[in-house]
């Protein structure tokens, strides 16, 4: 649905997005994580034609967005952080006017989609007026009339209260699940991504670290979590005879390839070592990350 | 579709409140005018000055001279700042606001949304001028009795037309203020598609009029007159000049068509290498 390939983007001096290369496939909820000025929302901004890369290519579906925007963007629909309405006007002629640049709108079309959004009956009210989760919901109106088959959502929850930040955890679910749509989803903000997406991307500092499934996240590479008398003096052991590769944190070691952790636990009784846990680690998405951003550190 | 999207920009423009302030301004400013012309020493004034040239004073004090000495201050001054006002907005406000932003996630291109937007804002210069010519006709329908048109300028023009005459050429005059309303908005529309903040776009559209204004006024500047671009935006004055001097109004139309798309073309090109971020 989206491929990225060697997309880069420079302001000035500063490397933006360098050499991005992914892929969102069609039915995915995929997270574009990264600290805020990772470049999450350059690459979002490229995605829309909104920004011009430096170099590389966007693409989604069989259209290029530089080369082929109109095409590109024909069935999509974007949601930003705190996004913009004209204020003086009602939600439904913003609708009108927002979702009219796609293509053109029906009253009944209007009508179901702020059904499904639950704004009905607060539609010929003036935006000016709407509290930030109406907002928040209209945005997603918008996005919606144009029966899209991708959403870009930017920061969605950014600004909203837990209750609006609940309900639009709930409402992205139902995106996916009722209407069926490809998301991508870009936030800072770990829980978010973990409780939503089935794939993720993590950008640090404009370079993607990591791109695969979550469960991939959470079986946790070869983390084996170990604790014992001695912790280093074992590690130094094992490695010297070739069952682990590293260690970190003072409990966790990593086990050499095809090492099962029952091998591991034998040579310790072997030598005599007592274990008082051992098992194999399942890491949240918090402290994936938190490894991720260790191992390429932000300035 | 055009034609669609089109009235969704007329709605966003007529639907501000700061759109209508133009409207409102002249309407006091005409009625302060008018009514300082008809109740002080000001319409003696110029009844002096169409007697001692041969005219009969009451055939000519008329809500058409009264409309037309009225609205050339106006013109002159206040059109430029709300038609560089609503310009500057037009595109400069939308990308202040993260609105521009909303519109460009959608398949329409940026040529096509800066075309949406000049027309609309073409359509507010062409209502504010009519609009102008309107409104002072009515005002000073009460207070003047129907007759001709006198337009003075000093030093410029002494034009005297019977009341037939006379309408036509104010009607055909405040078309062609049209002509100079649309101009002042492309050129601070030219402006607003940098990346600047609306005001800017406002203040730097009026520097460039004013400029021209102060640059074509210099005495010893006088035979270079017509490379202003002030001077052409007068043209709409040449309809009270008799004759007609029709080549240098088709001149300064043709210069003025060329202005206009070197805005929008200049704007365009610079509006579309931007990088649109929040």
């Amino acid at each position: 649905m989206i491929r990225l390939k060697d997309l880069t983007k420079r302001f000035g001096q500063r490397l933006a997005v360098d050499s991005l290369t992914l892929e969102v496939r069609r039915g995915d909820v995929f997270g574009l994580l990264g600290h805020n000025g990772a470049g999450k929302s350059t690459t979002i901004g490229m995605l829309l034609g909104q920004v011009w890369p430096s170099s590389g290519e966007a693409w989604i579906g069989n259209h290029e967005v530089s080369r082929d925007r109109s095409k590109a963007l024909a069935r999509v629909g974007a949601i930003f952080e705190a996004p913009a309405f004209y204020d003086y006007l009602s939600g439904w002629r913003n609708v009108e006017i927002l979702a009219g640049y796609s293509s053109p709108v029906t009253r009944q079309r209007l009508a179901e989609v702020f059904e499904w959004v639950g704004l009905s009956g607060r539609e010929h009210q003036v935006v000016r007026t709407y509290s930030h989760g109406m907002r928040a919901r209209l945005a997603l109106a918008q996005a919606l009339v144009p029966d899209p088959e991708l959403l870009i959502l930017d920061e969605p929850t950014n600004g909203l209260d837990p209750e609006g930040i609940h309900e639009m955890r709930a409402t992205i679910r139902r995106l996916h699940s009722e209407l069926g749509l490809t998301l991508l989803l870009s936030s800072h903000l770990l829980t978010e991504v973990e409780q939503l997406c089935n794939r993720i991307a993590v950008l640090n500092r404009g370079r993607k670290v990591f791109e695969g499934g979550l469960e991939e996240v959470q079986r946790g590479q070869d983390w084996v979590f170990l604790e014992t008398d001695a912790f280093d003096l074992v590690v130094t052991r094992l490695m010297a005879e070739g069952l682990v590769v590293g260690s970190r944190d003072g409990r966790r070691i990593a086990l050499a390839s095809g090492v099962p952790v029952s091998g591991v636990v034998r040579r310790l009784v072997e030598l005599g070592h007592p274990v008082h846990a051992i098992g194999r680690e399942t890491l949240t998405l918090e402290e994936f990350y938190l490894s991720l951003m260790k191992e390429a550190p932000c300035s | 579709m055009f034609l669609n999207q089109l009235r969704y920009e007329l709605w966003k423009l007529f639907g501000k409140k700061r759109t209508y302030m133009g409207f409102a301004m002249f309407f006091v400013a005409q009625v302060v005018i008018l009514m300082v012309f008809r109740f002080s020493r000001a319409s003696r004034g110029m009844g002096d000055l169409l007697e001692t040239n041969g005219y009969d004073i009451t055939s000519f004090l008329s809500p058409l001279t009264a409309a037309c000495f009225t609205n050339f201050w106006l013109a002159y001054l206040l059109l430029p700042l709300y038609g560089s006002l609503v310009g500057g907005d037009l595109v400069a406000k939308e990308a202040e606001d993260g609105t521009l932003r909303m519109i460009l996630a959608r398949p329409v291109s940026r040529t096509r949304l800066l075309l949406l937007k000049w027309v609309a804002g073409a359509i507010f210069s062409v209502v504010l001028s009519l609009l102008l010519g309107v409104t002072g006709l009515l005002i000073g329908l009460p207070f003047f009795p129907w007759g001709g048109l006198f337009a003075f300028v000093p030093g410029e023009l002494f034009a005297v037309f019977p009341a037939d005459a006379g309408l036509w050429r104010y009607a055909a005059a405040h078309l062609l203020m049209s002509v100079k309303a649309t101009t002042v908005m492309g050129l601070a529309f030219f402006f607003g598609c940098l990346p600047i903040k609306p005001a800017a776009a406002t203040i730097m559209a009026l520097s460039f009029i004013f400029l021209n204004f102060i640059l074509m006024n210099i005495p010893w500047f006088a035979d270079l007159k017509p490379w202003f671009l002030t001077y052409h935006l007068n043209l709409w004055q040449q309809m009270y000049e008799s004759p007609i001097r029709w080549s240098r109004m088709g001149e300064s139309l043709s210069l003025l068509l060329g202005f206009n798309a070197t805005f929008f073309a200049l704007g365009a090109a610079v509006f579309g290498l931007r990088d649109l971020k929040s």
